[in-house]
This record gives structure tokens, C-alpha cells and sequence, in this order.
């Protein structure tokens, strides 16, 4: 597993939703409650969040070019940085690298939204409302497996189903027309120049995101026009790591004192972090 | 489909008119992004919004609700006059050549022989002349102002670029884009798949839609060739198998007309009308072998009863006494004469057309049987908001019914492939598979006429019901897929297909499309992989209708010497001696130059010009929807003048003044037809929360209307709420110089379920295409405004 990545190439995607489903399906994730649409088209809901791992984006449509009008659905879920901001800020080292993939730990996590703020694409949620009990056991079906349930107070977010695992994560593989797909990442990226190349004829201005930010991700777009477009900020600025270590320093000492309560360590991050940058960000 | 899913892959352009099937096929876009990118396949989409198929598109024509005929009938006219035909093929294997008798007329909208009184065509002027032994007159030169060509020519050079663009509203420069991709089909190495659902098809020229789309596939020699085809992309997963076992008000299993009790009075009458003779030597004529298939169906329904002295029961036989389509239906159901109904996995209280008077005619009923999974918005239509349950005196019944996993059979898909299917779990509780439900209620009423006798007790009484294993309770799907198949009276041997039927009673069966799908095993049941030529045809992948001819009309996918018209695209070749590949239609006997290719007609070729099969005209023409906004710019004729519209008290119908906007309804991706079945489900339901219309920016500004608003839309039959979606996928069109908004709507809410919301359909009127009689949901009249 831990070469693989995933390839979403917005070129093809038909917007069937089939990944937010699928996902939800294989997790077993609840529903969110909606009402019309919460994003631009058909968006729903607006963004990920604790229940929602993986999520389709409607853009508006772009009639620039009045002959071919563009519109861009787009997939959306935990990149999965080499070097994930959320890994390092987090203060009670929940978050850990699984063949490759990002993945946090429930049993450490403290529910301080470290990760949530640190996250430039905006993926991990802290759950507000326990579904744990809302689970029903399925006999004969992975009654061996462990696997992640959603709790209040807790970070969640897309694991590529390695906490549930399959052979092919459900999102792709519930996916009808090849818009996303899984595989080594060296073919990924292999697959993704060949089409740029290929699609260019139709969308000259067409990008691959995913290559270098965070020292690359593992969830590589291709798109129908530059990235910053659809919300994807071209190499951004990783997490400045003295600053981190400062707020978390002064967290493990504060931490002593918290008597592995987590409201009383979610306090003690937040003054942690108060008192070493203030209201400033972390980048 | 006379082709299949995975064939789509081999074509070079893929023209997609009246379907969203990105929305509502997704995994036909597997297929089409495969010919994309294997091929270089160009794919066009035709539609009133910018949809997720158009967004996959290469080509993207928008065009007004109603006005397909306008459009295609345009291509027509591109394609003859700039000779963009394949020639070679349109000779030898349509009518272009044939003579119609010098009667045949066509003025101002209406062709020769219509009765104004009655609505209704004689189409005796519409016939070929004929030589002495009856064969059809031809013209190879094709230039006789008789012959099909030359009355095709004079009917389509009224369709011009700058009529099109009036009519449809479609750019001239986008229009002309389509002609030339899709015509670039002509070439015998280049072929066009057109890819059709219920945008076509539910129009008062339905029908004709889908004419004028074969038209234009024998135009360009499209028809039979692996990556060509009409593929109708049905909207439900065994559709196909529905129709095909004469689900439909109009035919018996295996596609043969229902008896008429005033046409066909006789087994003789009934016979005789069954098939049209042919004199014609280079013609099959293969509705010749119906008397077979139906004396075996009557000894599949009546056993050992059904003797040639007793002409096989066909007194037994129900007999039409007036069509029965489900506007007329609902119609009879809303004056009181209907005392009970089945719903059967139906909910015609979001689905059917003028949906409130369908609610208010089920209030006449004295009993209502509903079989679903669960409630539906018409098993609890007297629970409707603004009525009092204690006014209906309705009866219903709700009978829990085994989902598609908790249960075994056989599934049909749109390329007619019959796929058996597994029982993975029991159904819960009381609930039952549909095979057991139907199986109790026939005995059950058979044991009431046994003892209490009954007006006509014998074709209940004596049909032969024999589908439960000895000492055992319930039915096996196995018997029934068995009896479907066929089997040899005398010996109890399943037949091998349909050619060894006979019209002596000695063989029974069930539907005789189906005969070979159970012969020695379950065919139906096979999983083999192997792909020989590797067209995707995968002929030992389960079964598929006729004799598992994967492709339909094949022997036009070879010219008369019996070669490919494209070799790269081979899926038959006739070797001079054989054919080889696919089963070929119409039996292996005759080699290509023997027959002709189409050999459900008398005449065995595609019919450019329909001398009979449409009662409304022998070539499509454009009329207006019944309700429009504009004059019809081809003719006089506004509406299409075959159309019979019912007189009924809640048949209203608006007019521009007072209904300005188009109205179209579809679906989406995430819902399933009335959504019964997935209005209950949280993860559908975050995704399409509630009833939603799309407007254009352009109207919402007009109508003071935001993104997310609460509106009102009205109709002359009704008004609901919803939210209102504003797009830029929406535009206006110019219609005959007037910008026109349209609401574009889905249908899928109702009052019951998890989440509720009004549904499209109070709103759709009731009146229908006249050879078929399916509702004109897609083009009617609203006004809106901002709740």
C-alpha cells in the first residue's frame, strides 16, 4: 500500500457523487442534514467535515468561451501530504503516517482543532454530536475489523480506507468513468502528464495539482484550468515548525496538569498557542 | 438498444438527444469516455440545459423542449442536400429507391388522407407501388418525384438553418457543428451511436422522435454496425424484461398485438392481422413465424386445454375493447369506472401526469392494493396534505414485497441482456418476493371461482399454473424462466430457440424473444469472459434476446457480397458459403445478397418512408407541444393533428398569456424515478434535499428571485412549491425572434417518505403521443414567482 495514491482528473468526472456515497456506504458515516444546496450547483454539503470524508465540488459554470462552456465537478478529500501540517502540529502526536496515508488516532486525540486550523484545504472536522451508538453490527460482515467510528470530540477525516480496509478504496472504486482512479503513485503521476498533455487540446490552460505542495500529495487533480481557479493554492507555505514546537512544548507542560481530561487539555492547548503566537497563524 | 452498453466503446461519434445519461445512465459514461479516449470519439449533446453530459461533450447544441423534429429533421436536410449519405448502403438496404403512389401528399401541416372528424389518417396513399406479382416499384436512379428520395428531398428542404434556429432556438453556428460531426458518419469506417431517453419519447410527437432519429442512422448506413444503433437507455433496471413480457397495454409477450375485441373477433381475424404476407423474394418477412409464437403462448397460458379445436382458447383470450394506455386508464379510474387497482411497484401519485387527478381519481376507488418495499407517496394518498383520510373511502392494502437482493430471477437490461440474478439475504418480516405474492393471490382467487363458479370461470380455472415444485409451497423462478423458454409439449424438453416452434400445438411457450434463454441450463445464468474480436460483445456472458444476437439488424453490418463495411469493425462476415460471428438475423440460411437486412418489415429494408407503423404520417414532421409558446413556423398545423385529447374536467390547459415559461421536468443522479426508494435514504438525501427548479439568471432577475429562494410555479393544472436553483446552465432561447425562459424541474418528491416536497407532475399535463399514447412531460407551460 504505501506507494499508492489516488488520480481525480476532473476532465472526466460526470458528477454522480457515486465517491461521496460510496464512502459514506463503506464507512458507514451518517447523512449530514441539508437543505437545497449548500455550496455553488449542486454542492451538498458545503465542504467536508468530520462525517463527510469525501466530498464532489460543483463549480459555476465558466462560458468564457461561449463555443465550449466549462463546467468543473471536482472530487475532494485528504490529500494526504508527504508532509502534513495537521501531522506536525498536532500536540498529542494522534496523527501519524500509515503507509503513506494520513491517519489520525481517535484514542489520542484531544479535540483541539489543531489540525482543523493548520489544514489549508480544510479536511479534518472535530465531530460535534457522538454517532458511535448509531452503529449496528452487521454479523458476517468485517466483524474482525476494527474500524473508525465517528465520536464527539474527536478529529475525523478520509483514511483511504486503511482503518476499514479494502483492496480499492470505496470511492474509487465506486467510480463509473474513470475520473478517479488508484494506483501506484509513480503511474499516477506517470497517467496524469500523459493526459495533460492529451487534454491541453481541449482546456489549454489545464493543470496537475499535487506534484510538489507538501513535499507532494498523494491525491493528484487534473484540471481544467490553473489550480488557484478551484480553491488550490499553488505552493503554499508549510507550517513554520519552530512555532509549533514552542506551542507544543509549553502544551506537554501544561498537559501535567490536566489529569488527561480532554476539556481541560483542549484549554491547555489553547493557551499553549495563545501565549506563543497569539492570534497569528502558524505559517 | 438494438446494440448494447459495452458497444458503445466503438463509436466514433455519440450523439446524445432527449437523455441526461450522465446524470441518469452513469455507467454508460464509462463506455463513452473509453471511446473518447481509445477512438478519439466525438460526443454530442443535445439539450434545453447545459447538463453533466454536456459538460462531458465536445459538442453542445441547446434546443427548446418539443422541437427535436425541427432539429434532427434539419440534419436530414443537411445531409441530402450536401450528399452526405452513404449511398452504397441507403440503396440496398432502405426504401429510397421505392415508389409511393402518386396519391401521396403532403400541404400545410397534414398528410394525404386525413379526417378532420375523427383525428385519424387513411394511409392508403402512403403505400409503394407495386409490379404485378405485388413487389414493391423501384427506382435505382432515384429520380422519379415518386420515389422515396425525392419526397424525402421536398419534405426536408423546409427544414433550413434559419428554420431550425427559430424553431429550436438553437445557433445556427452550433447546429451546423452537429450536422457536420454527425454526418461525418456517412463514411462506412466512421459510425454514430444515438443515445436517446425520455426526452424524446415523451412528446406528443414521441414516436416520431425516435423515427427520425432511425431515419438519420440509415441515412449515414449506421444501423447494424457494432458502435451504431438507436439506444433507448431505459430509466429503470428491468424495464426492458417488463416490456418484453407485454407489460405494455398494447402487446402480448414477446411484442404481438393484443387482440382487439371489434378488429379481431375471430382467431382468424387475429391471425390473419398478425403479420402482412410478402411476395417479395429478397424479403424474410419474419412476422410471418407468429402464428407459431402465438399458438405456443397459449398453450404456455392454458395447457393441454388449448386444442386446435377450440383455436388454441383464443376465446379465452382477453380482447381489447378500447386502447388502455395509463392516461385513459386513470381517465376511466377518475369517472368511477375502475372499482379496484394494483400499484405494483409504481407511484403514479409523483409519477403520473397531471398528478393531481391521478390522487383524486384513486379516491373513486373502492380497493387498492399496493405492493412496495415500504409506503409510497399513492399507497398513502388519502394522508395528502389539504385532505380529510376520514372523506376517502378507499381501502388499501399494503403488501411488503422482498427488494431486487432478496430475491431470485432474471433481470433485463436496455441491451436486452437477460442476467440471472441471486438471492444474497431473506426478505424481513412478512415481506415477499413479487413471484410469491402473485402466486398466492391467482391461487387464491382461482380456489373462490372453483367454489363459487363465476361469470367466466374457465380461462381462470383451467389455465395451466404450474410453477411450485411438488410437496413444496412456493413458486420457482426456475419453472417460470422454463416455461418462458419453451419446451416441446409431448416430451417435456426445453426448445432450443425459436425456430423450432410450431403452430400445431405441440410446443408451449411463455414468450417466445426469450425462447433459448432456459434450454438444457439456465443461459441466462453463464459468466463466461472469453471476447472473440474483441468488440465487447462477450457472447457467453449470460443471455441475450433474440437467439443471444448481441447486435440487432447485423446482416447490415456486412454489404451484399458479405464483407465489413468497416473491417476494423467486424462482429459478421458472411465467408461466401457462412456466416461467421455474431448469430446473424434472420437465420443462417441465406447468404447477404439472398435477403434483405431488415427482417421485421414486409418489404425487409429500413424504412425511410413508413408506408405503415406510425399513425400519424408516414415521415416525422414537426408540431408544437400542446401547450407552447410560439406558432408553429413549418405549417398551419399546431398540434400534431392525430393527437385525441380528452375531455375531462381536471384536463385544463394554459395558454403564453397567462403560462409564459416553458416547463421541462427530469431527473437526477441521486434520486430514482418517484423516490419512493431513495427519498428514504439519508445519504441520497444530503446530497438533493428537497424539490429544486433551474432557472436562468435572466428570469431570476426578472422575477426578483435568488439562488436558494423559496418559488411558486403554476400551471394550468396545479401549483407547487420548490426551491429555485439559478444557473448560468440555464439560458434563454430565441424562439421565433423572442427570448423564452424555461423552468427546468425534477420530479422526484412527493408527499410521503423520509423527505417530502411537491411533485413536478401536479403541474404535467395528460394528453399523449398518438401512436403509443406516453404523457407530454417534457414541454408544458408555467408561470413563476418568488414564494
Amino acid at each position: 500500500m504505501s506507494d499508492k495514491a489516488f488520480l481525480v482528473d476532473t476532465t472526466k468526472c460526470s458528477g454522480c457523487r457515486s465517491c461521496q456515497v460510496a464512502c459514506k456506504q463503506w464507512n458507514e458515516n451518517p447523512g449530514e442534514k441539508t437543505e437545497f444546496f449548500a455550496g455553488p450547483e449542486l454542492t451538498n454539503p458545503k465542504e467536508l467535515s468530520a462525517i463527510t470524508w469525501n466530498h464532489v465540488k460543483f463549480f459555476p459554470l465558466d462560458r468564457s468561451n461561449p463555443e465550449k462552456p466549462s463546467w468543473t465537478i471536482m472530487h475532494k478529500k485528504c490529500y494526504h501530504c508527504e508532509t502534513p501540517n495537521c501531522l506536525r502540529v498536532c500536540p498529542e502526536k494522534a496523527i501519524s503516517k500509515v503507509d503513506g496515508w494520513v491517519v489520525i488516532d481517535q484514542d489520542k486525540c484531544i479535540g483541539c482543532g489543531a489540525c482543523v486550523n493548520e489544514c489549508i484545504y480544510k479536511v479534518p472536522g472535530v465531530a460535534a454530536v457522538d454517532y458511535s451508538a448509531a452503529y449496528v453490527p452487521n454479523p458476517g460482515v468485517r466483524e474482525n475489523k476494527w474500524y473508525e467510528r465517528i465520536q464527539k470530540g474527536k478529529s475525523h477525516k478520509c483514511h483511504a480506507c486503511t482503518r476499514n480496509e479494502r483492496k480499492v478504496p470505496a470511492c474509487a472504486f465506486a467510480c463509473p468513468t474513470g475520473a478517479l482512479t488508484y494506483d501506484h503513485r509513480l503511474r499516477v503521476i506517470r497517467t496524469a502528464q500523459e493526459r495533460l498533455a492529451a487534454v491541453k487540446k481541449d482546456f489549454p490552460k489545464a493543470s496537475i495539482y499535487g506534484l510538489k505542495e507538501f513535499d507532494g500529495l498523494r491525491v493528484i487533480t487534473i484540471l481544467k484550468d490553473a489550480p488557484e481557479k478551484f480553491g488550490l493554492p499553488i505552493n503554499p507555505t508549510p507550517i513554520n515548525i519552530t512555532k509549533v514546537e514552542e506551542i507544543n512544548n509549553l502544551y506537554s507542560f501544561f498537559s501535567l496538569f490536566t489529569f488527561g481530561l480532554p476539556f481541560l487539555k483542549r484549554t491547555a492547548y489553547k493557551v499553549a498557542r495563545s501565549m506563543t503566537v497569539g492570534d497569528r497563524g502558524l505559517s | 438498444m438494438t446494440n448494447h452498453w459495452i458497444d458503445i466503446k466503438n463509436s466514433d461519434v455519440i450523439f446524445i438527444i432527449g437523455s441526461n445519461c450522465a446524470e441518469n445512465h452513469p455507467i454508460s459514461f464509462r463506455w463513452i469516455m473509453k471511446a473518447k479516449e481509445e477512438r478519439g470519439a466525438k460526443i454530442i449533446s443535445v439539450d434545453p440545459r447545459f447538463t453533466k453530459t454536456s459538460s462531458l461533450s465536445d459538442v453542445y447544441a441547446p434546443i427548446r423542449p418539443g422541437t427535436d423534429i425541427a432539429f434532427l429533421g434539419g440534419i436530414v436536410n443537411y445531409a441530402l442536400q450536401k450528399d452526405l449519405i452513404n449511398k452504397e448502403y441507403v440503396k440496398e438496404y432502405t426504401n429510397m429507391t421505392y415508389l409511393i403512389k402518386p396519391g401521396y401528399g403532403f400541404n400545410n401541416g397534414l398528410f394525404s388522407g386525413y379526417n378532420a372528424g375523427e383525428k385519424k389518417y387513411d394511409g392508403a396513399t402512403w403505400q409503394y407501388q407495386v409490379d404485378e406479382k405485388g413487389v414493391p416499384k423501384k427506382d435505382p436512379t432515384m429520380k422519379d418525384p415518386n420515389c422515396v428520395l425525392q419526397i424525402m428531398k421536398k419534405h426536408y428542404e423546409r427544414y433550413t438553418l434559419e428554420k431550425v434556429e427559430a424553431i429550436t432556438g438553437c445557433p445556427k453556428d452550433a447546429f451546423v457543428k452537429v450536422c457536420e460531426v454527425f454526418c461525418s458518419t456517412h463514411k462506412p469506417d466512421r459510425v454514430a451511436n444515438f443515445m436517446y431517453a425520455m426526452g424524446i419519447t415523451q412528446h406528443t410527437v414521441g414516436t416520431q422522435n425516435v423515427r427520425l432519429m432511425a431515419i438519420l442512422q440509415l441515412l449515414m448506413g449506421n444501423m447494424g454496425l457494432a458502435g451504431g444503433g438507436i439506444n433507448a437507455l431505459r430509466g429503470e433496471s428491468n424495464v426492458q424484461g417488463s416490456t418484453d413480457h407485454g407489460l405494455l397495454w398494447h402487446l402480448v409477450p414477446g411484442y404481438m398485438p393484443v387482440p382487439q375485441a371489434a378488429a379481431n373477433p375471430t382467431y382468424e381475424d387475429y391471425i390473419k392481422k398478425l403479420f402482412a404476407p410478402t411476395n417479395d423474394p429478397m424479403s424474410i418477412n419474419w412476422k410471418k413465424e407468429y402464428p407459431k409464437y402465438w399458438v405456443s403462448l397459449m398453450k404456455a397460458f392454458y395447457g393441454e386445454n388449448a386444442k386446435k379445436e377450440n383455436n388454441y382458447c383464443y376465446d379465452w383470450f382477453p380482447k381489447a375493447v378500447r386502447p388502455a394506455p395509463h392516461i385513459i386508464l386513470f381517465e376511466d379510474m377518475y369517472e368511477g369506472k375502475i372499482k379496484g387497482t394494483f400499484f405494483w411497484g409504481t407511484n403514479p401519485v409523483v409519477g403520473g401526469p397531471n398528478a393531481n387527478k391521478e390522487a383524486k381519481a384513486l379516491e373513486k376507488l373502492d380497493w387498492l392494493v399496493a405492493v412496495d418495499l415500504w409506503e409510497t407517496d399513492s399507497s398513502i394518498f388519502w394522508k395528502r396534505p389539504g385532505i380529510d383520510p376520514k372523506q376517502i373511502k378507499t381501502e388499501v392494502f399494503l403488501l411488503p414485497a422482498a427488494s431486487s437482493v432478496e430475491k431470485e430471477g432474471s433481470v433485463s437490461n436496455s441491451g436486452r441482456w437477460a442476467q440471472w440474478r441471486y438471492k444474497a439475504v431473506n426478505p424481513p418480516g412478512e415481506a415477499k418476493a413479487d413471484l410469491d405474492i402473485m402466486d398466492m393471490i391467482f391461487r387464491a382467487v382461482r380456489e373462490l371461482y372453483k367454489k363459487d363458479g363465476g361469470a367466466f370461470p374457465d380461462p381462470i380455472v383451467k389455465s395451466l399454473w404450474n410453477f411450485t415444485h411438488e410437496g413444496e409451497h412456493e413458486p420457482d423462478p426456475h419453472m417460470v424462466a422454463k416455461e418462458i423458454n419453451g419446451y416441446d409439449v409431448k416430451t417435456k424438453k426445453q426448445i432450443n430457440a425459436f425456430f423450432d416452434l410450431k403452430d400445431d400445438g405441440s410446443t408451449a411457450c411463455g414468450n417466445w424473444i426469450y425462447c433459448g434463454s432456459y434450454t438444457g441450463k439456465n443461459m441466462m445464468a453463464r459468466r463466461g469472459t472469453s471476447d472473440p474480436g474483441k468488440m465487447g460483445m462477450f457472447p457467453e456472458w449470460t443471455w441475450c434476446w433474440p437467439v443471444n444476437r448481441r447486435i440487432i439488424y447485423n446482416r447490415a453490418a456486412v454489404n451484399r457480397k458479405g464483407e465489413p463495411w468497416d473491417p476494423s469493425r467486424e462482429i459478421i462476415k458472411w465467408n461466401g458459403s457462412e456466416w461467421k460471428g455474431d448469430v446473424v438475423d434472420g437465420g443462417p440460411k441465406f447468404g447477404p445478397d439472398k435477403k434483405n437486412p431488415f427482417i421485421m418489415n414486409t418489404e425487409g429494408v429500413g424504412r425511410l418512408f413508413a408506408p405503415s407503423g406510425c399513425v400519424d404520417g408516414p415521415l416525422p414532421e414537426h408540431y408544437e407541444p400542446m401547450e407552447t409558446p410560439t406558432t408553429n413556423l413549418m405549417s398551419a398545423q399546431k398540434l400534431n393533428p392525430a393527437v385525441k385529447v380528452l375531455a375531462s374536467d381536471m384536463n385544463k390547459w394554459g395558454d403564453a398569456g397567462r403560462y409564459p415559461f416553458i416547463a421541462t421536468s427530469y431527473r437526477v443522479v441521486e434520486h430514482w424515478q418517484a423516490g419512493a426508494m431513495t427519498r428514504n435514504l439519508p445519504w441520497l438525501t444530503e446530497l438533493v434535499p428537497d424539490m429544486f427548479c433551474e432557472i436562468s439568471p435572466s428570469l431570476a432577475a426578472a422575477k426578483g428571485i435568488k439562488n436558494g429562494d423559496k418559488v411558486r410555479i403554476q400551471s394550468a393544472r396545479g401549483e407547487i412549491g420548490a426551491y429555485a436553483l439559478v444557473t448560468d446552465r440555464v439560458q434563454p432561447l430565441k424562439i421565433n425572434g423572442k427570448p423564452t425562459e424555461m423552468v427546468g424541474m425534477i420530479w422526484h418528491f412527493g408527499h410521503g417518505c423520509a423527505e417530502t416536497g411537491d411533485s413536478c407532475n401536479q403541474l404535467t399535463p395528460a394528453i399523449g403521443d398518438p401512436n403509443v399514447m406516453i404523457p407530454e412531460y417534457k414541454a408544458f407551460l408555467v408561470d413563476i414567482r418568488k414564494a
